[in-house]
């Protein structure tokens, strides 16, 4: 099929990567818009970067019509105005697909013939874009403002396993864009995810649409406040619990080392030995066996009396012995695992955190060495407000569990997704770990260019234009992209509410009967 | 107010009629018990007998001990469990219920299409009861997901929730292959949960859930059980004071045997050493043997003399399990003991590329398989055609196979 567009503009100028267009009168270049400079035997993809005014009239004389037209309401009209007056558009070139091979692109490695027209993309014009069989869906292609009805997919177990970095101000989508990944993966075979979830906004709660109406059912919802039907109260035993866990936690070094001195001699029981001050081999300092104590009261919620150890929150003696497991192993069958962590300090969030990350770390470590990993979906952690675990200053004290995962994680199918609207506060090598970044609007200089320094792609042009994205608007760049996608994040409830009404459909047919009550006039 | 919680009788377990009747005898015993603490009702949270329809000489037995509850005043608020539950309602529980002896307080009406469960409130002590009964492959979560917990919830006075179903946050370690429910399909702000199913020794209070009790069985219906629990028991509470009643029929020896690269003549010189001078006098003796052998095979040992020597000992029963016990010749042997699903995958895997199909290679038709198989387990829906259900089973597998 030929594809007609609607012509924008004509090549008058420029060198590679700073292509210079003319725009055309009746039309109007955006910033981030692509456009297509066409011959007979190839396409290539142009995307707008910059614009400027620019007119065949002097500057001298420009200043005077508009001092005229201000001062002396002498209106002036031009003779062939929109030949004289018109705006400039700066390109790069991003791809160039072969006619005779639609399906395959290239990067682009020279530069289209001068005086060639620029006409707007068509859907037509984008059948080189595949899918993937495990295919992650992002959103709709975006030419500047404008979207397209062309979904965008990349390798899922791909793109997981090699960290995506979700990044934007606050206010311009992340939330959004997270819970349409999160809709598109739940109950695919490729991946799961564990999602450790400060603000309890993808489960769902009181009636808003969320996780929780997913047609799959596969998603396992973990909670410490007013558990709902069908939830799980988030208990964890206390003997899951090993000093390593502590690791991302301030403790000194003293602490640590008691800490791992009772664990080497009570085992399961050492935070309960710790607590009722049992004795220990090892000599230590009272008041750093009095401060570890209080700090794991209170980190732990724990009371103490009478000899008797009571729990209050999340951590128990009686409940939750198979929580962490449990977890592990609805992980590696494709659920989706949320845990509210709304209600803990940020501490008690990154324990949790830690506990569940490592145990499924050490598991898929497991399975590379006895070579069943490829049997075993892509695991992939969603941490939100990523710096806390992933930061500059946390990472000089020392690594963690996460900053494990990001170095490497991917050799053991277990990557991150990390979001954060702050990606300066975290180390390069990091985020160049990050093989994909999902780029929202950024208005601060300083994060964009953090962001910029480690993108798959040469975004060096593109720093306005990242500047410029609106409320769902993004960029993509990724190892598994040949050119950095702009897209549109499609609203979450339009999406789930699709799904969800097809999925209702289908369940009003189910008869419902309750064998075994005995039923009673009321 | 008193009252005691027992779950899980299971009255005629057992292959051995020998064990069987000491199901029987732990329910007489434990009935005596309440009778003596003079309890004001009693609880039974499921699986009072092992199967739907017992044998008439547990029924007899049953019968005659909650007869003995009837005429000391104390009445029985009972639900069907995984074991005793009948879809049909050809259930025991019913016929005693219809005699009088029990109250099934699974009771209740459809109120918009949510499961409204009835309160019945004890005569003598105004505690309000409700209950849910326990189905097979925890089935009974599909009633939880319909039922209407609020009219449950905002219910004053003293409530008591029966249930028999296991509990995802309080399985223990051991106990993780068991299909399991969410503690939050019960309703909230009960003040007691009389629990069953799982036999467990559990006691739980949390924020929203008071007193969720397992009590464990009556009597051990395993091996494992007998080695872990040794005997069987119930609950008291007493005024908020939760007291478990032990119940002793009979005492458990555990003699577990390291075979490890030991011969048959080995095994049965360690087997000897641990029974000599014991007395087994009325007790349940209990043999582990597990390792592999460095010669012979498993028959080799003797079991029959050391069986004659514990017996000559007084002992009551004795229980072998040899389950991990592997002689070198059987070194073949490629599955080991794993949960079902794993087992299943070994399975699978073992015999993958037997047929070819043509752009189907092993990790495909490895999945194909495992889908066919969730496919085919598929149970029949409750009110479902037996051709609905077979058209909806072929269609699941013509979709796997893209027929």
């Amino acid at each position: 099929m030929v594809a007609s567009g609607v012509v924008k503009g004509q090549i008058i100028s420029g060198k590679f990567g700073e292509i210079l267009a003319r725009q055309k009168s009746d039309s109007a270049f955006e910033l981030g818009e692509i456009v297509i400079a066409e011959d007979a035997e190839k396409k290539v993809f142009l995307q707008v970067y910059d614009i400027e005014y620019s007119s065949q009239v002097s500057q001298q004389n420009l200043e005077l019509i508009s001092g005229l037209a201000l001062e002396e309401d002498a209106a002036m009209e031009f003779m062939d105005k929109n030949l004289r007056n018109y705006k400039l558009a700066f390109l790069k070139p991003l791809i160039t697909v072969w006619k005779k091979d639609a399906k395959n692109s290239v990067l682009s490695k020279s530069l289209p013939e001068i005086f060639s027209t620029l006409r707007t993309v068509e859907r037509e014009d984008l059948s080189f874009l595949t899918r993937p069989a495990h295919a992650l869906c992002l959103g709709n292609l975006r030419s500047g403002s404008h979207t397209l009805n062309v979904p965008i997919y990349l390798d899922g177990p791909a793109v997981l396993t090699h960290h995506v970095l979700i990044t934007g101000t606050t206010g311009k989508g992340k939330s959004v864009l997270m819970s349409n990944l999160l809709w598109d993966i739940t109950g695919k075979s490729y991946a799961s995810l564990l999602v450790l979830d400060p603000h309890d906004e993808y489960y769902g709660r009181n009636h808003a649409i969320g996780l929780k109406d997913h047609p799959s059912g596969k998603v396992a919802y973990y909670t410490a406040r007013d558990v709902p039907t069908g939830a799980r109260s988030l208990k964890i035993n206390l003997a899951t619990l090993r000093p390593q866990h502590f690791g991302c936690l301030d403790f000194s070094d003293a602490q640590e080392q008691a800490m791992n001195a009772f664990y080497k001699e009570y085992g399961a029981k050492w935070v309960e030995s710790i607590i009722l001050e049992k004795p220990v081999k090892v000599a230590f300092n009272d008041a750093t066996i009095n401060v570890l104590k209080r700090r794991l009261l209170y980190l732990l919620d724990l009371d103490f009396s009478a000899n008797q150890l009571f729990c209050n929150g999340v951590f128990d003696i009686t409940a939750g012995e198979n929580t962490v497991k449990t977890i592990c192993e609805e992980l590696e069958k494709t659920s989706t695992v949320i845990i509210d962590t709304s209600n803990f300090s940020g501490q008690v969030e990154l324990l949790i955190g830690s506990l569940i990350a490592s145990e499924l770390f050490a598991r898929y470590r497991h399975y590379k060495r006895d070579g069943t990993i490829a049997q075993k979906p892509v695991a992939s952690i969603v941490l939100e407000e990523a710096p806390r675990v992933l930061g500059k200053e946390v990472l000089e004290k020392g690594g963690n569990i996460f900053s494990s995962i990001a170095r490497e994680g991917r050799k053991f199918n277990v990557g991150l997704v990390a979001i954060t609207q702050l990606p300066s506060l975290i180390p390069r090598e990091i985020l160049a770990n990050m093989n994909t970044k999902i780029i929202l609007g950024t208005e601060m200089a300083g994060e964009r260019q953090a962001i910029i320094d480690s993108a798959s792609q040469d975004l060096s042009t593109d720093s306005r234009n990242i500047a410029a994205l609106d409320k769902g608007e993004c960029l993509i760049s990724s190892n598994f992209s040949r050119f950095a996608i702009p897209i549109k994040v499609p609203f979450f409830e339009t999406l789930a509410a699709q799904d969800i009404a097809s999925a209702k459909s289908a369940a009003s047919k189910e008869k419902r009967a309750f064998p075994g009550v005995q039923f009673t006039q009321e | 107010m008193k009252f005691a919680h027992m779950a899980d009788c299971h009255i005629g377990s057992w292959r051995d009629p020998q064990l069987r009747e000491l199901s029987s005898e732990a329910f007489k015993t434990a009935i005596a018990q309440c009778i003596e603490e003079k309890v004001d009702f009693l609880l039974i949270a499921g699986d009072l007998f092992h199967t739907a329809i017992p044998g008439i000489e547990h029924i007899r037995s049953a019968v005659k001990e909650l007869k003995r509850l009837k005429d000391a005043g104390i009445p029985v608020y009972i639900i069907a469990g995984s074991h005793d539950y009948s879809p049909s309602g050809k259930t025991m529980i019913d016929v005693l219920e219809e005699a009088g002896l029990v109250l099934n307080v699974v009771k209740g009406s459809i109120v918009d299409g949510k499961l409204h469960l009835k309160l019945f409130t004890d005569k003598k002590t105004g505690v309000k009861i409700a209950g849910m009964l326990g189905k097979r492959g925890t089935l009974e979560k599909q009633f939880y997901e319909s039922l209407d917990k609020e009219s449950l919830e905002k219910e004053k006075g003293f409530k008591i929730f029966l249930f028999h179903s296991a509990i995802t946050e309080l399985m223990p370690k051991e106990l993780t292959s068991i299909g399991a429910s969410e503690l939050s399909y019960l309703p909230k702000g009960f003040d007691y949960y009389a629990g069953g199913h799982v036999h467990i020794v559990k006691e739980y209070t949390g924020k929203d859930y008071k007193n969720v009790i397992y009590p464990g069985p009556l009597f051990p219906d395993s091996f494992a059980e007998l080695e872990k629990l040794g005997n069987g028991g119930f609950y008291i509470y007493d005024n908020g004071k939760l007291i478990r009643k032990e119940v002793l029929i009979k005492k458990t020896a555990a003699l577990v045997i390291d075979a490890e690269h030991k011969s048959p003549e080995e095994v049965e010189e360690m087997i000897a050493a641990k029974i000599h001078d014991r007395q087994f006098t009325d007790t349940i003796v209990l043999l582990r043997i597990a390792g592999r052998l460095k010669t012979g095979k498993v028959s080799d040992i003797n079991f029959r003399e050391l069986f004659r020597k514990i017996n000559a000992q007084g002992a009551f029963f004795i229980l072998k399990n040899t389950h991990k016990l592997l002689a070198q010749e059987f070194e073949e042997i490629k599955i080991e003991e794993k949960s079902i699903a794993e087992l299943e995958d070994a399975l699978v895997r073992e015999h993958l590329g037997q047929a070819k199909i043509t752009g189907v290679d092993t990790d495909k038709e490895f999945l194909l398989a495992k889908k066919l198989i969730a496919a085919f387990e598929t149970e029949k829906h409750e009110g479902e055609k037996v051709y609905e259900y077979e058209d909806r089973v072929r269609k699941a597998g013509d979709k796997i196979l893209e027929l």
